[in-house]
């Protein structure tokens, strides 16, 4: 069982929901948000030890300007950023080569909608070294 | 003015001009003999051969100077080379009359040619320009005439072909001389006015191919935009499923869990479906592909891995016979092998129990060639055409598998004509049938 603390900032509801369901189950400490002035107020006020990040918030592309700006500030680079992703058709981005290239897209581990629980389990776990 | 070829290639008709003087040499040279050496037809043959000789010395000198123009893809522009093909036509104007004048002059039916001169100015150049090359080959020819009937210049005369002397006939030489003047304008007048006409037709179909291809940009792009929407909605209705599937959030009984489980399924259908549709979409928008050299063979032995458990499911057998020597080919590999595997897993699904698939790669000038038969259900009489449309199923294959996304043979069209190779299907005489395709081995 996990005690972190996960911040999961996605503008779809209904993926923000089910993922907090799932991270809840293994009983970890869930903060949500909506957007990226959300996530980063969350980020000030919340001592983070893992963010789950949607790529394309608002139809803009909020999530890789957040995951850089994260990896550029002493205070936040340490945690490690799970990017979700649904737009691999559209954007024909290989996520699998591009996570870890720190200059173009600052993260740890991607994760493709639909999210499957046992599969968000186990890349959360990774990343907090629970594995 | 606007010209027929305003917008094709007019480099290519300046050497098609030069390719047509080398069968006008040999017909001049041929001409000559037979008139002299068959007809008895008196000649200064050795005066006409020289003109023959100055005729392929000065062809072979246009054509140097056109592939100097045109060496290494260069394009000259159109001015340009309109000034080489009228330079041509007034060189061509000028010998021709030389020629005549060497060989009867009026007598000699052989000056009806100057109306292929026309025809050429016509199509080539501009109207204004036409007119101007009729004008010149009528003062060409009637300097000549007119200066053999004063006797300023010596008449060649084709003794044992024409017993008068019609060139001395005043009211002859004036009647055909107006008749030549008429028959040169005249035919200047129609080919122009055709081509005009055909010219705004060729411009016409251009700017509606334009607009057709605008056209489908902007509905594969809505499709995309769309498609991809939907998705967004069945990621989080896959997700909350999923979740309530795996009875995380509390025990389900066994109706529940049945009709969870269906609606997540059909739910992986839909999405299924909107993921082919987006990959076709974008493989249509999108440019290039990234093409590499890769090894076929393991592309083929991975799609048989792929496949192998739901064969032996069914009791299939898979034989492949791949053609020694063959291994690399060039291409993108990822979408090689999910052609592959989308054939063979077709192949699979729609061929029953205990029956076989066989694949076979072959060379085949300059082609890799694939192909694919089962034992299975094979395609309907007048389905093959339609079997590679978008969203099209054949009723045999909708019988066995209802859900299918009518998209993958849509797909693998796109793909091996990306490649620039050919796909195709047919039934086999024994029955079921073969799916094939033709990849370059260098594209």
């Amino acid at each position: 069982m996990g005690q972190a603390r996960i911040l999961i900032v996605d503008d779809d509801p209904d993926i923000t929901e089910a993922m907090k369901v799932v991270l809840e189950t293994e009983g970890y400490t869930v903060y949500t948000a909506k957007d990226k002035e959300d996530g980063m107020e969350q980020l000030k006020t919340t001592k983070l030890d893992l963010i789950i990040l949607d790529v394309i918030m608002n139809g803009g592309r909020d999530g890789f300007v957040l995951s850089r700006e994260l990896k550029q500030d002493a205070k936040y680079k340490h945690i490690p950023i799970l990017m979700v992703t649904a737009v691999r058709e559209k954007t024909g981005i290989d996520f699998k080569s591009a996570a870890g290239d720190e200059t173009w897209l600052p993260l740890e581990d991607f994760l493709d909608k639909p999210v499957k629980p046992e599969v968000l389990l186990k890349k959360v776990k990774g990343l907090l070294y629970e594995l | 003015m606007e010209t027929l070829l305003q917008d094709t290639n007019l480099v290519k008709r300046a050497y098609w001009l030069v390719r047509l003087r080398w069968a006008a040499i040999s017909v001049l040279a041929i001409a000559v003999f037979v008139s002299s050496e068959v007809l008895r037809i008196s000649l200064p043959v050795m005066k006409l051969y020289a003109m023959a000789c100055v005729l392929v010395l000065y062809n072979f000198l246009l054509f140097l100077f056109l592939r100097h123009f045109t060496f290494g893809g260069k394009s000259p522009s159109h001015t340009a080379i309109r000034r080489i093909i009228t330079f041509q036509v007034s060189a061509d104007l000028f010998v021709l009359t030389v020629i005549l004048h060497y060989s009867g002059g009026i007598e000699n039916p052989f000056f009806l040619y100057f109306v292929f001169h026309m025809i050429i100015a016509s199509i080539f150049l501009s109207t204004r320009q036409s007119y101007l090359q009729a004008t010149l080959a009528i003062f060409f020819f009637g300097f000549v005439v007119f200066l053999e009937y004063l006797g300023f210049i010596r008449h060649y005369a084709l003794e044992g072909f024409i017993s008068n002397n019609l060139y001395r006939n005043g009211l002859f030489v004036l009647g055909t001389f107006l008749v030549f003047s008429t028959t040169l304008y005249l035919v200047v007048y129609m080919t122009a006015s055709i081509s005009r006409q055909l010219s705004k037709q060729q411009q016409w179909y251009e700017e509606a191919n334009m607009q057709l291809r605008e056209k489908d940009y902007l509905k594969n792009e809505y499709v995309l935009r769309l498609t991809h929407d939907i998705k967004g909605h069945l990621a989080a209705i896959q997700s909350c499923i999923n979740i309530v599937d795996t009875q995380m959030v509390g025990p389900l009984n066994e109706k529940q869990t049945d009709l969870v489980e269906r609606a997540y399924r059909r739910a992986g259908k839909c999405m299924a479906f909107i993921t082919a549709l987006l990959k076709l979409t974008r493989m249509k928008m999108t440019g290039e592909l990234e093409m590499t050299g890769f090894s076929l063979k393991k592309v083929i032995f991975n799609t048989l891995a792929a496949v192998q458990n739901r064969a032996e499911r069914k009791g299939i057998t898979i034989d492949y016979n791949i053609e020694a020597g063959i291994d690399e080919v060039y291409g993108e590999p990822v979408l090689i092998e999910e052609t592959i595997t989308n054939l063979l897993f077709n192949a699979a699904r729609y061929t029953p129990h205990n029956g076989t698939i066989k694949i076979s790669v072959k060379n085949q000038k300059g082609s890799i060639l694939f192909e694919i038969s089962d034992t299975g259900i094979g395609i309907p009489q007048g389905d093959i055409e339609k079997i590679f449309d978008e969203f099209y199923r054949s009723r045999n294959a909708r019988e066995i598998e209802r859900d299918g996304t009518g998209l993958g043979l849509s797909i693998a069209k796109q793909v091996i004509e990306r490649h620039r190779g050919q796909i195709w299907a047919k039934n086999n005489p024994t029955g079921g049938c073969t799916f094939g395709f033709s990849l370059p081995k260098k594209c």
